[in-house]
Parts: C-alpha cells; sequence; structure tokens
C-alpha cells in the first residue's frame, strides 16, 4: 500500500494554504474518518489522498462570545463544549452525550457538521437555534446556516480549499421560556442516537406562542426542522387539536428509514409532552425550564442550564 | 491453628499485574519470528466453491487450504461430533466458514493480497432462522430433515392423556436471540514447531480441548501437540470449542511453511466470525384445571444449531432439562431440536443452553399468572420444587432447596410486595421476579464416565506446592480461589503455592473449564488433595499426590435415555428487577436489581460477588439492548458500537445476597456458579418491563424500540394468548 | 510518507520517524512495548486502549500519531508509577474491580483522569466517568466500589 502525505500545520493560515495548494482530506479529532478508514490491528488506515491533521491548531480550538452571539472554534471538543457555561444548553446536551468519554476528547463540532451523518449529535440541537458555520479560505470568509451547508446525507457545501473555522450560535436557551433535549440512544452513554428530539418554546404576555422550534435527527437522510411546521403554532395559544396539527405536519417532514414506526412515535409524543407541560408550566407561573420526556427522567451529571 | 472463614476476601493473584497492565495477553507476546495469519473465509451462506482466484503470492508467502491435508490428516476439528470441517471443501455452508489461511510475514502486504482474493460460487438459497431450518428452504441439507438432534423427556401420566381432561389449555411460543460474548480480549492463537512437537498459544478455555480436536487434521496424536494457555482476557463459553477453528488452521499452516504462525482477531472480524449463543423457540401447551393449577406442561424445544453440530447436543439436553425450572409440575413432557441452519454454528455460553428454556418457562409462568389475575410471585411459588422431588429427568433433587429463604431476602431488599401491588400494570413503573437454577458440572455420570478427571500437587524443596490440573484462569478467579483451599488445608501460606496457566505438558487433564465445574469437581480434587498431602508435607522434601474423580454411589444416570439424576448440585437463584419505562420513548431504566444465590459455602465472598454483578449485568443485556440480527446469513451488528452491551450507567448498582447451603462433595461446600448468576436476570427485567407496559412480552433481546411496539402493539395480560 | 515525530510519553522526550498516519495505539504498543494499552475495538467505543493527551483521557486507536506531534502522552505504565496511580491499583486489587483484566489498564486510566479533576465522585459521577470503558466481566460494581476506596484512601492527594 502506498503511504499518502500527512501534513500537521501549526497555524490556519499555514493549514489555509495547503488547503489552498491540494485537496487534502481534513482530519480534527479523527473519532470518524479513523474509523472509516481503519484497516485491522497494527495497520495504518487507508487513506486514499494526502490528509491535514487539524487537531491541535489553536486558532481553532476556543470558545468565546461576541456580543450576545458564541463562537465555538471548530477544533473543540465535546467534551470543552459540554463544559463551557458559555455554550447554549442544547448544544452542551447533545455533547455531553456524544459517545464516550474518550471519544468526547477528541471529536470536534467541526468534525460532526462536516461528517454530515443523519445521527450525528450536535446538528439537531445547531439546527433548532439557527447556528452559522464560519468557512475561512485563502480567499477570505464566509458564513453560512448549519442547515444550507449540510446538503444532503455526507454532502457539504464546502470547497475544496476551504475550512470550517467557527460555528455560531445566535440563540441560547435565555432566549426561551421552556427547553427540551431528548436523546434515545442505543443504551445510556456511549451511545449512537436512535431518534433525538429538540425544542425550544417562548410565550409572548399573553400567553399566546411568540416562537416554537422543533429540530429531529435519525428521522431521515438529514436533520429535520421546518419553519412551516413551527409556524402552525406561533402567535396561537397552545391548545390540544393544536399539537396534534403541529405533530401531524411534523410527521411529514421526517422519513425515518430503519425502524420507522418507533421513531415516529417518538417524535409524536415527544412533541405531545413538550408543548402541553410547557403551556401547563406556564399557566402553574412554573419557571423550571427543563422539560423532558416524563417528570423524574433520570439524567446523571447533565449540564445544567442557565437560569434567565 | 484457627482459621477464618475461607469466604473472607483476598486479593486475587493477579488483580496488581493486570491493573498495572504488565501481564502479557498473547497479543503482547514477542512472536516476531511468526508470520501472520488470516482466514479466508466464506462470504455466502450456502453454495459451491466454483473457483479460488488468488493474487501471485511473493516468496514467503502462503495459501493453506483443505488440499494441503498431509496423508493420515483428517479434514474436521473433533468438538464432541466431528462434523466441523476444519476447511471447507468443495462446498460453504456458511458465512464466515474456513476456506483456507494467508500467511506472511509482512502484516500489511498480508492484508494487501488478501484484499484481493476472488473466491466464485454457486450460490444456493440459504436456511437461516428457525422456522427456516424446519422448513427446508434452500432443501434440506442435515439428515434430510435439517434436525442435527433431539430428544424427549417425560414424567408423570402422559400429558395427552391429562390435556383431555384439563379445564383450558393454554399455547405460547417463547424466542430468545443471538447473542455474542464480547469477551474484551478477541481470539488469539499461534502455533510452531518446537523440536519434534507442535506447540500452541492460545487464548482458550479448555487447553486439552484444542488438543484432541485439531490432532487429526495431521493425523497425529494429541500428545504431539503442546498447548499452553495465555492470559485469557475473558472467554464466557466463546473460548470453550472455538479456539479449535483457529488452531486447526493454525497447525497446517505451520506443518507446510515450516514457520511459526500466529493469528489475533480484531474486534470486527471476532463478532462476525465467531459462535454465539443460541437462538431458541420454545413452544409451551399446558394444561390447567379449573381453578388455574397445572395439570401438565408439554413443551416443544427448539435451538438454531448453525450448520454443524459441535458441541450443541450437549446444550440442547441442559436445554430440555432445565425446562421445568424450578418448579415441579404433576405430569410434564419436552422434546427437543437442535436444528441446522446456515449460520455460523452456535456453541458454548455462559449457562450452556439453560438459559434460553428457563427464561421461557419463568415468561409463561407470569403470563398465565396474569391471565388468571394473580402475582405472578404467589403463582410461581405454588411449585417451586424441593428436595427429593422428581425432577426432569425422573432423578431426584438431592440437595435442600433454598428458596423460601432467598426469596426472603430479596423480597425485603427489594420490597417487591409492596411494589408489585402499588405499580400498576402500565403505569410505566414495573417489578419483576425470577426463579432458576443451574445444575453443576457435566450431566449425569459424565464426570466419571467422559471426563475422569485427575489433578496432582507437587511439594518443593522449599515447601512450594504447586497444583497441577488444566483449569484455566479467564476472569473468573479460579487461580487464585485453587490456591486458597490448598494453602487453608495445608496451613501455609497462600504465597507458597503455584498455579501457573495450564501448559497441556505438564499437567494432567482435568477436564475442561465450562460448565461450573472447576470448583465443585477440581476444587474439590485439590481440597482431597491437600488433605492427602498435609501430613507428608513436614517429614517429605519433594514428592506429589494425586486425585481422580469419584463419582458418589447411589445416583444414577442412563445417558442413552437421559433418566436418572441429571446433576447432583444445583446452584440456585431468585432476583427481581425494577424499572421505569418512558411514555413517550420506551426507553427502560433500570431502577434497581436484587438476587440472592444458592452456591453452597462461598470460597471468596468477593470473587462470588463479581461473578454475581457481572453474571447479572449480561443476562439483562441478553434480554434488552444486545440484539444480533443474521439476515441472509450475515450478521448485521459487527461492532461494538452496533452490538450493544450494558455500560457502567445503564444499570444500578446492585444488591447481592446469598444463603448458606454446604455442599457435601464441594470444596469447603462450594458448588458451581458462574452460569447460575446468569441464568435469570433476563426473565427478571422482562417481567418487570412487561408489567410497566402492560403487555405480554415474548420474544427477547427488547431494545427500545420493541418496547415502543409492544406498547402500541402488544397484547394486554387479559387478552387471550 | 514518513516524518519524524516528537512527544513526550509518560515524561519523556521521544521521537519517532514513521508514517504519522499510524494510529497512536500501534505505535504505543509496537515501537514504545507500551503494552498495557489494550487494543478491544478499534474504534473509540470500548476505552481499553485509553491515555492522556494533554492531560485528556482519549482513545489512541482513534488518533493518528500526528496528531501526538508536541503533545504529551501519558499511557497506564506512567500513572501507575506515581503515587496516585499506585492508589488506584491498590484499590482495585482490595476491591475486587478486576476480573480477566482486559479492560482494567483503561478502567485504571478513566480513574484517574475522573479523580484527577473531581477527587470526591459520587456513585453517578463515577459510573459517569467509567462510561466509556467497557467491561463485559463485572457488571462495574465492584470497579465503582474501587474507585470510591482509591478516592477515600488517596483523600487530599487528589487535589494536588
Amino acid at each position: 500500500m502506498e503511504k499518502v502525505m500527512c501534513y500537521i500545520p501549526k497555524t490556519l493560515n499555514e493549514a489555509l494554504e495547503i488547503r489552498n495548494k491540494e485537496d487534502v482530506i481534513v482530519l480534527a479529532g479523527g473519532s470518524d474518518l479513523m474509523v472509516s478508514h481503519k484497516r485491522t490491528i497494527g495497520l495504518t488506515p487507508k487513506f486514499d489522498k494526502s490528509v491535514m491533521i487539524i487537531r491541535n491548531l489553536p486558532e481553532i480550538r476556543k470558545i468565546y462570545m461576541d456580543g450576545s452571539e458564541c463562537h465555538i472554534g471548530a477544533a473543540c471538543t465535546s467534551r470543552e463544549i459540554a463544559e463551557s457555561p458559555l455554550v447554549p444548553w442544547h448544544v452542551r446536551q447533545a455533547a455531553s452525550r456524544m459517545g464516550a468519554i474518550g471519544l468526547r476528547n477528541s471529536a470536534t463540532i467541526g468534525g460532526n457538521i462536516a461528517n454530515a451523518s443523519p445521527k450525528g449529535d450536535t446538528p439537531g440541537p445547531l439546527y433548532l437555534l439557527d447556528a452559522r458555520v464560519k468557512i475561512a479560505s485563502t480567499d477570505g470568509v464566509r458564513e453560512e446556516l448549519v442547515s444550507d451547508f449540510i446538503i444532503k446525507f455526507r454532502t457539504i457545501d464546502l470547497k475544496p480549499n476551504e475550512m470550517i473555522t467557527e460555528v455560531i450560535l445566535p440563540l441560547s436557551e435565555d432566549d426561551f421560556d421552556y427547553v427540551f433535549w431528548h436523546k434515545v440512544g442505543t443504551r445510556k452513554a456511549n451511545a449512537i442516537s436512535k431518534v433525538t428530539l429538540s425544542q425550544a418554546v417562548k410565550f409572548a404576555s399573553d400567553g399566546t406562542v411568540c416562537d416554537y422550534r422543533a429540530s429531529a435527527t435519525a428521522t431521515g437522510s438529514k436533520t429535520n426542522r421546518s419553519r412551516d411546521v413551527e409556524n402552525i403554532i406561533i402567535g396561537k395559544r397552545i391548545a390540544p387539536e393544536l399539537i396534534e396539527e403541529v405533530i401531524a405536519a411534523f410527521d411529514g417532514i421526517i422519513s425515518p428509514r430503519a425502524m420507522p414506526e418507533f421513531r415516529r412515535e417518538s417524535c409524536r409524543r415527544s412533541i405531545r409532552r413538550f408543548l402541553t407541560e410547557a403551556e401547563k408550566r406556564r399557566i402553574e407561573g412554573c419557571r423550571d425550564k427543563v422539560i423532558d420526556t416524563y417528570d423524574g427522567y433520570y439524567v446523571p451529571c447533565a449540564p445544567v442550564c442557565r437560569l434567565s | 491453628m484457627v482459621t477464618e472463614d475461607i469466604s473472607k476476601a483476598i486479593r486475587r493473584i493477579d488483580a496488581v499485574s493486570k491493573s498495572k497492565g504488565t501481564i502479557k495477553y498473547l497479543s503482547d507476546y514477542d512472536l516476531d519470528d511468526y508470520l501472520w495469519g488470516r482466514l479466508v473465509r466464506s462470504s455466502i451462506p450456502r453454495g459451491i466453491i466454483k473457483k479460488i482466484n488468488l493474487p501471485d503470492l511473493p516468496e514467503g508467502y502462503f495459501f493453506v487450504s483443505a488440499k494441503d491435508i498431509p496423508e493420515g490428516g483428517k479434514n474436521y476439528l473433533h468438538m464432541i461430533a466431528t462434523d466441523w470441517r476444519c476447511f471447507a471443501d468443495g462446498d460453504v455452508k456458511y458465512v464466515g466458514e474456513t476456506i483456507g489461511i494467508l500467511c506472511g510475514p509482512d502484516k500489511t502486504l498480508l492484508e494487501d493480497l488478501y484484499e484481493e482474493i476472488n473466491i466464485e460460487y454457486e450460490e444456493a438459497e440459504p436456511a437461516v432462522s428457525i422456522d427456516e431450518g424446519i422448513a427446508c428452504k434452500g432443501g434440506a441439507f442435515i439428515n434430510g430433515n435439517n434436525i442435527h438432534c433431539s430428544l424427549k423427556l417425560e414424567v408423570g401420566e402422559n400429558v395427552d392423556s391429562v390435556f383431555a381432561r384439563a379445564d383450558k389449555i393454554i399455547e405460547e411460543t417463547i424466542e430468545t436471540g443471538f447473542q455474542e460474548h464480547v469477551y474484551l480480549e478477541t481470539n488469539a492463537a499461534a502455533c510452531k514447531k518446537v523440536g519434534d512437537k507442535y506447540q500452541i498459544l492460545a487464548s482458550a478455555q479448555c487447553p486439552f480441548y484444542i488438543r484432541k480436536s485439531i490432532a487429526p487434521v495431521l493425523g497425529i496424536k494429541p500428545e504431539d501437540i503442546v498447548v499452553q494457555q495465555t492470559t485469557t482476557g475473558g472467554a464466557f463459553g466463546g473460548k470453550e470449542h472455538f479456539p479449535d477453528v483457529l488452531c486447526g488452521p493454525l497447525l497446517l499452516a505451520a506443518y507446510v511453511t515450516g514457520r511459526g504462525v500466529k493469528m489475533i482477531f480484531d474486534r470486527e472480524e471476532d463478532i462476525e466470525f465467531s459462535v454465539k449463543r443460541h437462538p431458541s423457540k420454545v413452544m409451551f401447551k399446558t394444561a390447567l384445571d379449573k381453578d388455574g393449577n397445572i395439570m401438565a406442561m408439554d413443551s416443544k424445544v427448539y435451538y438454531n444449531v448453525g450448520a454443524y453440530l459441535a458441541s450443541s447436543f450437549v446444550v440442547l439436553q441442559r436445554g430440555c432439562f432445565h425446562v421445568t425450572g424450578c418448579y415441579k409440575f404433576p405430569s410434564f413432557r419436552t422434546e427437543g431440536f437442535g436444528v441446522a441452519t446456515n449460520t455460523f454454528p452456535s456453541c458454548a455460553f455462559r449457562g450452556f443452553g439453560a438459559p434460553q428454556t428457563l427464561f421461557a418457562v419463568e415468561t409463561h409462568m407470569c403470563h398465565i399468572a396474569e391471565k388468571l389475575g394473580i402475582d405472578p410471585l404467589e403463582y410461581k411459588s405454588r411449585y417451586f420444587i424441593k428436595q427429593g422431588d422428581v425432577t426432569s429427568t425422573n432423578g431426584r433433587v438431592v440437595e435442600r432447596v433454598m428458596i423460601p429463604e432467598m426469596l426472603n431476602q430479596v423480597l425485603d431488599a427489594s420490597d417487591y410486595k409492596r411494589k408489585s401491588r402499588e405499580y400498576k400494570y402500565g403505569s410505566g413503573r414495573g417489578i419483576g421476579i425470577s426463579f432458576y437454577n443451574h445444575g453443576g458440572a457435566f450431566t449425569g455420570n459424565g464426570e466419571s464416565a467422559i471426563i475422569k478427571a485427575k489433578l496432582r500437587l507437587h511439594k518443593y524443596p522449599d515447601g512450594r506446592v504447586e497444583i497441577l490440573c488444566g483449569q484455566t484462569e479467564m476472569g473468573q478467579g479460579f487461580h487464585s480461589i485453587m490456591p486458597k483451599i490448598v494453602s487453608r488445608v495445608l496451613e501455609i501460606p497462600m504465597e507458597k503455592v503455584v498455579f501457573d496457566d495450564p501448559n497441556t505438558d505438564r499437567v494432567p487433564d482435568s477436564g475442561p473449564t465450562a460448565a461450573s465445574r472447576s470448583t465443585m469437581i477440581v476444587g474439590y480434587l485439590a481440597e482431597k488433595a491437600a488433605n492427602l498431602m498435609k501430613p507428608r508435607y513436614d517429614k517429605e522434601e519433594e514428592f506429589e499426590v494425586e486425585t481422580n474423580y469419584e463419582h458418589p454411589e447411589g445416583y444414577p444416570w442412563d445417558q442413552a435415555s437421559f433418566q436418572g439424576y441429571a446433576y447432583l448440585g444445583y446452584g440456585w437463584g431468585v432476583c427481581v428487577v425494577e424499572v421505569e419505562v418512558d411514555p413517550c420513548t420506551g426507553e427502560v431504566t433500570t431502577r434497581g436489581i436484587w438476587s440472592s444465590h444458592d452456591c453452597g459455602h462461598l470460597i471468596d465472598e468477593l470473587i462470588v460477588h463479581g461473578q454475581t454483578n457481572g453474571g447479572i449485568l449480561q443476562g439483562i443485556g441478553w434480554a434488552s439492548t444486545e440484539v444480533l440480527e443474521n439476515v441472509k446469513g450475515h450478521f448485521k451488528q459487527t461492532s461494538i458500537s452496533d452490538y450493544i452491551i450494558p455500560t457502567s450507567m445503564d444499570h444500578p448498582k446492585q444488591g447481592v445476597y446469598y444463603v448458606e447451603n454446604a455442599y457435601r462433595w464441594g470444596p469447603s461446600g462450594a458448588k458451581g456458579m458462574g452460569e447460575l448468576v446468569f441464568n435469570g436476570s433476563g426473565a427478571a427485567y422482562i417481567d418487570a418491563v412487561s408489567r410497566a407496559i402492560g403487555k405480554r412480552i415474548s420474544a427477547i433481546p427488547c431494545p427500545t424500540e420493541r418496547v415502543m411496539d409492544y406498547m402500541l402493539h402488544g397484547h394486554d395480560f387479559k387478552e387471550e394468548f | 510518507m514518513d516524518k519524524t515525530i516528537s512527544f513526550k510519553l509518560n515524561g519523556e522526550a521521544v521521537s519517532i520517524t514513521t508514517d504519522p498516519l499510524r494510529r497512536l495505539l500501534d505505535v504505543l504498543r509496537e515501537d514504545f512495548k507500551c503494552h498495557g494499552v489494550k487494543e478491544g475495538c478499534s474504534e473509540g467505543e470500548c476505552g481499553a486502549c485509553s491515555v492522556l493527551l494533554n492531560g485528556e483521557m482519549v482513545t489512541p486507536c482513534l488518533i493518528p500519531l500526528g496528531a501526538a506531534d508536541g503533545q504529551e502522552v501519558v499511557t497506564v505504565e506512567g500513572i501507575t508509577a506515581t503515587e496516585k496511580g499506585d492508589i488506584i491499583v491498590q484499590a482495585f486489587a482490595d476491591g475486587g474491580a478486576v476480573q480477566c483484566g482486559f479492560c482494567i489498564p483503561g478502567m485504571v486510566v478513566a480513574a484517574y483522569y475522573l479523580l484527577s479533576r473531581n477527587p470526591n465522585p459520587t456513585e453517578d459521577e463515577i459510573r459517569l466517568g467509567i462510561s466509556g470503558n467497557l467491561c463485559r466481566c463485572t457488571g462495574y460494581d465492584l470497579i465503582v466500589e474501587s474507585i470510591k476506596l482509591a478516592a477515600s484512601r488517596g483523600g487530599d492527594i487528589w487535589k494536588k
């Protein structure tokens, strides 16, 4: 087997220069690429073109606030994201339940987006919160909504000379009254998503919904979210018939292939649960922000929500 | 000298070296002068091999297959039966069947060459499931009916005549799936000719099995092969016979190449191409009188054996012997069938056939109780078997059965009675209970007729005593408890007792490390040998004592009719599991696990505790998340991100209890327990889940999506079966 | 293409000229004979190969050697040579944590990583801390208990 070239740039500029010259495979954490290219014990993974390792680039491994927007460097690991109080709750939840602990110290948010797997953990919350990716090349930088950037299964809108450098989150749980994030994994930890639903709702002072969002992963070829579905309930007061209308419409935008009934039914029940419980808490004046699939759902050591 | 109770925990002798990572597993050995071996396997479940297209092999690279077997050699592996071929020849019967072994010095080049191999087949239609096997899909390929083996047991009045006067007959089918062992260390073995003998290094449970199994391939005597067990990172039955499948080709490769050859499976290879627990289907027909009492229970037990029989008839026998569980019914019949299919042959897995039928009978009993509106505990307790009662093989239970005492322990700890009353069916909370046993050691007179275990103790001039027997350490702690037993009797420090990993040239054959027999049978031989050694220990410099297994008189067994005393000592267990089910998603959260076991007197409470925890969790895994599907002959889950075993977060800390019930013929009164602790947790878990959702669950594994499926479409307890 | 990769291994500066796309796991086992680093799954699921990379627990089956260039790697061999590591080893031995032993070096690394960040973990936190390390023998309970034992035996040592 021919050995391919491996670049280990020390700075972002150096990385962009390499990317500009050669169509290299960009390897950040390695948690997807090292598995998909693995051979057997003791053998070097088989890459068909040059590889550039960006794991340790300092410029893209920091989390900071710019105004009200949270910026997450593309090479930040799931653990760094899960533990940062700057990061919105939904994203921290997803990061904290991604794979095994060792993997969370490798897997990056940039890689999770670039992998464009429908079972990826972070896209659900990123879609929900209108997150953008910042993309750089030697020609300059641009931004794009994550939901546009991920075109379809395993396909992203990235030119051969470009790199993802940041993920920007314009919204957080502070912008909502009640939030929901629930991953049904293959087991309680170290799990791949069977279906994950993210939701958030905000009420106007008159009790009508002024914003509602829902996104689901592992329910189709890419993360599913639709503003049309959400608009069914926005501007109105939550009522059982309306919830059923939202559920039916959401059911129409997802297209799970394996286990379709389970995935659809979990989404239906979780939407019903969230909207019903949110309305109940609103009426009771309950400020407890996190709603889960049932009261007392057992989540050890989960990231906490900011109080607003 | 007053010694403390042998139950008091000691430090395992291997604990520190394993924690530091200094102990060597086979993959840590320096075997640089060995060639790498790579098994070339069938990629189809059934068909004719038309042509094997090999790339040009550089010098020093070899492809070894059936045609290389020398004159006088036989193309089979001896694993109780002799039908499993060392190499497929002419046709293939399952995906993963060994066709040849590719060998060479450079592993990367070897893999490149391996990827270039192309085998042309004429494919035939495979039978994969039990139903397809019985229906002889694609044409029968075994015995004209695809039944590898069968047996029948009857106790009491003929069940058909009981059925004729029954008030009600309940028919129900319970099914269980494949299970993968997932020992953390994958399979590994190496073979090299040293002097005039072939030396095998293997991660294995039974070194003597390997020798006997593979010697026919070269037409040599078992004694011409020396097997050295290497530190074994878990086995659970998966390294009982299966190492033979590696070692047979390695032996031939070493013969052909004149070099040492080694093989280490990666995880994907190990899951895709290794033996599994037998899937099962148990069809019950149970007669009730007008008060709901069981008059007779009839059952048909089907195990998916796969393409080769190998050890499966013995697995099926144990399954049938345990189909009455911990109960005594007035009249009973079972018929067992080992079904041939084009899947990887099924083989030993902790419990050896007993867990499937125990799960079936426990679940069936719950469903009858729930149909009648009676708490499963109350209903089951009407039928508990007692000392002196007739067993499924018309023998008697020899020992005292302490189910009532064990039950009290778990009821107190779990608060079962209150919870069972308060958690309404379908409320999202549920508590379940199961009863189970496990017959210790080989069936009937197998220990005396077949195994004839032998053990020696050697005293050295410096006072050290070496234990010489074939029993292996694979994680269960045997190499710590044996020195404990011997040092206790001799009243010498444990450090003075040596027990190395067995080498078949150095130790006598004390039988396999399987069947929960090691402590019970070989431990007892060690205790007896130590007692023989004791009066001479201070007087003589260097000497050996030997003990041989002797079967107690008065407990007859007929292997031809399966009648008599199948087991002299059973382990017994009670398990309670409490769960919560997510009403939105069907996810199950385990809230509590409590168990009590009777495994005689405990040799080491900490080792027994660890075995219990592990067995219980493995049993719940089997019943819940461990889905292993076989699609058209291929296993669908081929990695441990797809095949889901429990993590530390999946289940809470267990409540673990024991009763004291010394066994007459065990060392310090100990009985077997390694398999027992697996046998019942799955049924308790499923009982709990099914009560929480208010639906009958009749098949495992039952992962989240199937729980949801039952929630949506399952049958209520009151519905007809 | 081969490159020279330099990093710190168990406190010592090392360098090796090889293909930087080789898995760090293979380099540690084959070139540096760190056989305590076990390969259980090859895909970052089982945790048997766990090591610390710049103090963070990672699975080197997922990491190309090149990613360790200029970084610091500590294996179970490095950890168990320290006082803290020895406390864990002794607690594992006394607490019955060890059965077949294949997952155990990884568990020791996980315990070290956990206690270094959280000297007094709760039962839940310990279970979370080892949730990336699969064990098929023990059912985890005695490993959890042993980590509690290591936490209490170590006391203030874990805060250093």
